[in-house]
């Protein structure tokens, strides 16, 4: 596992899980994510919101569904609503299978559609920068800002902005 | 809140609830000693419970309770009309906190005072009369009034007893003589517990089981999981003869599984039967009327989620009958009939349903008042209105909006009409029937299925994907060559219509519904599939591209953004282990507008009926068993079954299907099941139809067609040749049905059944 972490920030509160999304000022916390990969950028969403990764997925399709949902796909005995997230960038569909994050939002859980899932990071808080102001308004609303890496950048995701539902209420107000 | 009060609160509901069938009861049998000790428990328990949890309201109103019903259960008292109204409102009040209690864990601070004074009145009977003013303070504050009015009781027969209705007794006889000894006396007296009523309890308590509802409904996901499961195994080992043995058992241990777990969930519908005595008790009462409730299969069970559901519909039912059906004494002495009306409730299985009715014998709907009350509320137009028939009248009584009540009451009329009825009894697929006989009464039949989770359905296929399609909405599949596309399916302006037996049926096609940018200009040369629908009474034929086999599906609710989309209701896993949403034909119907038009032709199609049936009847579905050909009548062919050859099993020597713990009759006149004896992995078609009020099921080879058929004539004399049809040009013999012996059920049972389709049912004359 190729963990990227920085000597300073393992001496403070190692076990410690902080919400990675809080810029921690004082004590660096680290926190693991996992990297995917949609398109040329590599995002992280922290692993304490993955309930699962399901690999090789062919969603099904939704008929007059928002543009937004990659569709349904069958997990542990429910019909779990995908999220894609090429979609949401803009970016075209890709055919063939895909990989799915199942993710915990308070509305409920719910898939990631990405194109891969990358090996689990661990970043200090201390490297976490919020979202630049020239992000256009469509990425500043999904991202929460990025960690800097040694070899780039890890762009946040939190799970609680991609919640379909929320997006479904967001589509709405935008058109 | 903790496990203690959680206890404690189930168990008090229970016992109220039992309480208040023993006071129902109680008024029939006034000097029951069983009764008056099982009420008595009822509230000591409560008492000895709350004052170990402190919760010192309660504790004191179940006290004051407890000092009444001990004098009535020492026969100091008699349970006249009062006692028990009162001991009603104890039992109100009491319920009342406890629901306080279940909401907050405090018992509120209201104030008993009232309630707790009528208690201690109620124990001086003679008192009554001399302290006028302060029972009737005391009564009023809690709406007792009814008790001093002189309404006619309520008296209940259960299970169709036919004993001749008493009335309490004690309501003329002189209360005995009121201890001389102060209250405290009696509540400080020691309260012996019936011995053997406890060991009655311990002995119910030893062979069941409370569960969690939410683990049961846990357990129903997981069984759902394992049929999926196994659908997919057994189409995957269908080629493999090694695993056939085993996927054989694991079909037939899933089946049993299910059926348990199912069962597990099953109530009798008397957990929501048994609150209408009190009902009918206090709106017989209030409105005046002298009821006699019957009820009748009480043991039958339902899933416990529908007896929930369909618990609004039937006190609505019951509501109505009482306020718009039975009427006054008065008129029914006037009317010739017995001043004491009956309201029966009645519940019995037929087949994968339900029925649950409610009748009575009141003065029926009055179809002249129903035609005047929808055209004032301009529901229907003038014209529209004298062309309706007297069964499509009483149908309007369903339209929202509607309500013949001339005054509003209290009790039925508030604009909750019979609309609320059907839409929730549909809302569980269930389906709503009323028949109504002037004069003669109303019956309101509302037809459940017996369970949600899993349901049959019809895999259609558009867009390159599969939808599920409800069988219960389903009406028949028409096939439309794509050379006879252009013809058959015809344009109104941009409206695609089809003729279906000389009628017009508007045409939705799925795939431009579905992908509103879709060209659909090649659909001439691919086949067409017509579903023809009937969703709450609007028809209408929705075009796939390709059907596949039923199923029995497990339904997946849908995450809140694809069901706002409002086409589907849920979601399911085939057997192919592809997912297929689930068509909701209703949604489909409004969004392509047949919802208003629709209407009125559920009520014209009604009028029509009987010639459909006439032009139904020479229309035959053409099969072929062992190379020759058969027609059956189309109208009596239920469904058309495809099942492997193992699932055929005999029954003495007759061939049977047994569908469910349904027993089906298959005949083999063919000889199709014997011919493919000896090969397992035969398949075999059986068409599933009506006879008379059995099904039967015919073994054939193939489906052919479905034809209309053409009358012969005996050559020289010119009479009709029965038995015997021209079809496609070829001499066909009909397939006689009713040669199909039945097999030996019990004569009772099926004597039952008879009475119930014979018998004279019916609806509430106005409703509300």
């Amino acid at each position: 596992m190729n963990t990227q972490s920085s000597l300073a920030s393992q001496n403070s509160a190692s076990g410690q899980l902080a919400r990675a999304s809080r810029k921690d000022k004082a004590a660096a916390a680290l926190v693991e994510m996992c990297s995917v990969r949609v398109g040329q950028t590599l995002f992280g969403v922290p692993i304490t919101h993955i309930l699962e990764i399901v690999g090789g997925t062919r969603p099904q399709a939704v008929p007059l569904a928002p543009d937004f949902v990659g569709g349904l796909v069958h997990y542990r005995g429910d019909v779990l609503t995908t999220v894609s997230l090429r979609q949401l960038l803009g970016l075209p569909a890709q055919e063939g299978k895909q990989d799915i994050l199942v993710l915990e939002s308070a509305g409920g859980c719910f898939g990631l559609l990405v194109d891969s899932v990358g090996e689990v990071l661990t970043v200090s808080s201390a490297d976490h920068e919020p979202n630049p102001s020239v992000l256009d308004q469509r990425r500043r609303a999904l991202f929460a800002g990025a960690y800097k890496l040694k070899d780039g950048l890890l762009v946040l995701l939190d799970p609680e902005r991609l919640d379909p539902m929320r997006l479904g209420g967001l589509g709405a107000s935008a058109a | 809140m903790d496990e203690l009060t959680r206890e404690f609160l189930i168990e008090s509901q229970e016992g109220l609830d039992r309480m208040e069938r023993c006071l129902t009861d109680l008024e029939e049998r006034p000097q029951d000693k069983e009764l008056l000790g099982d009420i008595f428990r009822s509230v000591h328990t409560i008492k000895g419970t709350t004052g170990f949890l402190g919760f010192k309201r309660l504790e004191k109103l179940a006290h004051a309770g407890e000092n009444l019903l001990g004098m009535l259960r020492d026969g100091k008292l008699t349970a006249d009309r009062d006692n028990i109204t009162g001991l009603l409102k104890l039992l109100d009040g009491l319920r009342a906190i406890l629901k306080i209690i279940e909401a907050s864990e405090t018992e509120g601070d209201g104030d008993d005072g009232a309630l707790i004074e009528l208690m201690h009145t109620l124990q001086h009977p003679e008192a009554i009369s001399a302290a006028a003013p302060v029972a009737r303070s005391a009564s009023q504050s809690f709406a007792v009034a009814p008790v001093a009015q002189s309404a006619p009781p309520a008296t209940i027969v259960r299970g169709g007893s036919a004993g001749p209705p008493t009335l309490p007794e004690s309501t003329e006889a002189p209360a005995p003589p009121p201890p001389s000894a102060p209250i405290e006396v009696v509540a400080d007296a020691p309260q012996p517990e019936a011995p053997k009523a406890k060991a009655q309890g311990t002995a119910a308590s030893d062979s069941t089981l409370r569960v969690d509802v939410n683990l049961l409904n846990r357990m129903m996901n997981l069984v759902g999981e394992l049929v999926l499961t196994r659908n997919q195994i057994l189409q995957a080992t269908a080629l493999d003869p090694n695993l056939t043995v085993l996927s054989r058992r694991l079909d037939m241990v899933t089946a049993d599984l299910r059926e348990s777990v199912m069962k597990a969930r099953m109530q009798p519908v008397s957990s929501v039967f048994s609150k209408f005595p009190r009902i009918i008790r206090d709106l017989s009462q209030m409105l005046h009327r002298k009821v006699k409730l019957v009820m009748e299969g009480q043991e039958t069970e339902l899933d416990k989620s529908l007896l929930e559901a369909i618990k609004d519909p039937l006190t609505h039912a019951v509501r109505n009958s009482l306020d718009h059906g039975i009427e006054p004494p008065s008129v029914r002495q006037a009317n010739g009939k017995d001043p004491e009306g009956t309201l029966k409730l009645r519940a019995y299985q037929e087949s994968s349903h339900v029925i649950i009715e409610v009748s009575d014998d009141g003065a029926g709907i009055h179809v002249e008042r129903v035609r005047n009350k929808a055209i004032e509320r301009g529901l229907i137009t003038q014209e529209r209105a004298a062309n309706l028939g007297e069964r499509e009248l009483l149908q309007l009584i369903f339209l929202p909006g509607f309500s013949t009540a001339e005054a509003v009451t209290n009790v039925s009329g508030r604009g909750v009409g019979m609309d609320v009825v059907r839409t929730n009894v549909e809302k569980i697929g269930g389906k709503v029937e009323l028949d109504s006989r002037p004069g003669k009464g109303t019956t309101l039949r509302l037809r459940i299925p017996l369970t949600l989770a899993i349901i049959p359905a019809l895999i259609v296929r558009s867009l390159e994907q599969s939808f599920a399609l409800p069988q219960g909405a389903l009406s028949e599949l028409v096939h439309v060559p794509p050379e006879k596309a252009s013809t058959a399916i015809e344009w109104m302006e941009g409206t695609p219509l089809y003729r279906l037996r000389g009628q017009l049926l508007p045409l939705i096609f799925l795939d431009r519904m579905l992908s509103p940018g879709l060209k659909t200009d090649a659909r001439a040369e691919k086949d067409n599939f017509i579903a023809v629908l009937d969703a709450d009474g609007r028809r209408f034929g929705l075009v796939v591209d390709g059907l596949a086999d039923p199923e029995e599906i497990v339904v997946k609710p849908l995450s809140a953004v694809l069901k706002a989309i409002g086409l589907y209701s849920g979601a399911t896993v085939l057997g192919s282990g592809d997912l297929a949403l689930i068509l909701d034909p209703g949604s489909i119907a409004s969004r392509a507008g047949v919802a208003m038009r629709g209407e009125e032709e559920q009520i014209g199609g009604t009028q029509e009926a009987g010639e459909e049936e006439a032009v139904t009847r020479s229309e035959y579905l053409l099969v072929e068993a062992a190379e020759r050909r058969a027609a059956v009548p189309l109208g009596d062919v239920l469904r058309i079954e495809r099942i492997p050859l193992s699932r055929i099993e005999y029954f003495g020597y007759r061939p049977v299907l047994n569908f469910e713990g349904q027993l089906l009759p298959v005949e083999d006149t063919g000889g199709v099941i014997a011919a493919a004896q000896g090969n397992p992995e035969a398949q075999l078609t059986v068409v599933v139809c009506r006879e008379g009020n059995r099904h039967v099921g015919i073994a054939v080879n193939h489906v052919l067609d479905v034809a209309a058929g053409g009358d012969l004539f005996e050559a020289g004399t010119q009479t009709a040749a029965s038995g015997v049809t021209l079809l496609n040009n070829h001499v066909t013999g009909i397939v006689d049905l009713g040669a199909v012996a039945p097999l030996p059920v019990d004569q009772r049972n099926r004597q039952n059944l008879h009475t119930g389709q014979t018998e004279w049912t019916s609806l509430p004359e106005e409703v509300a």
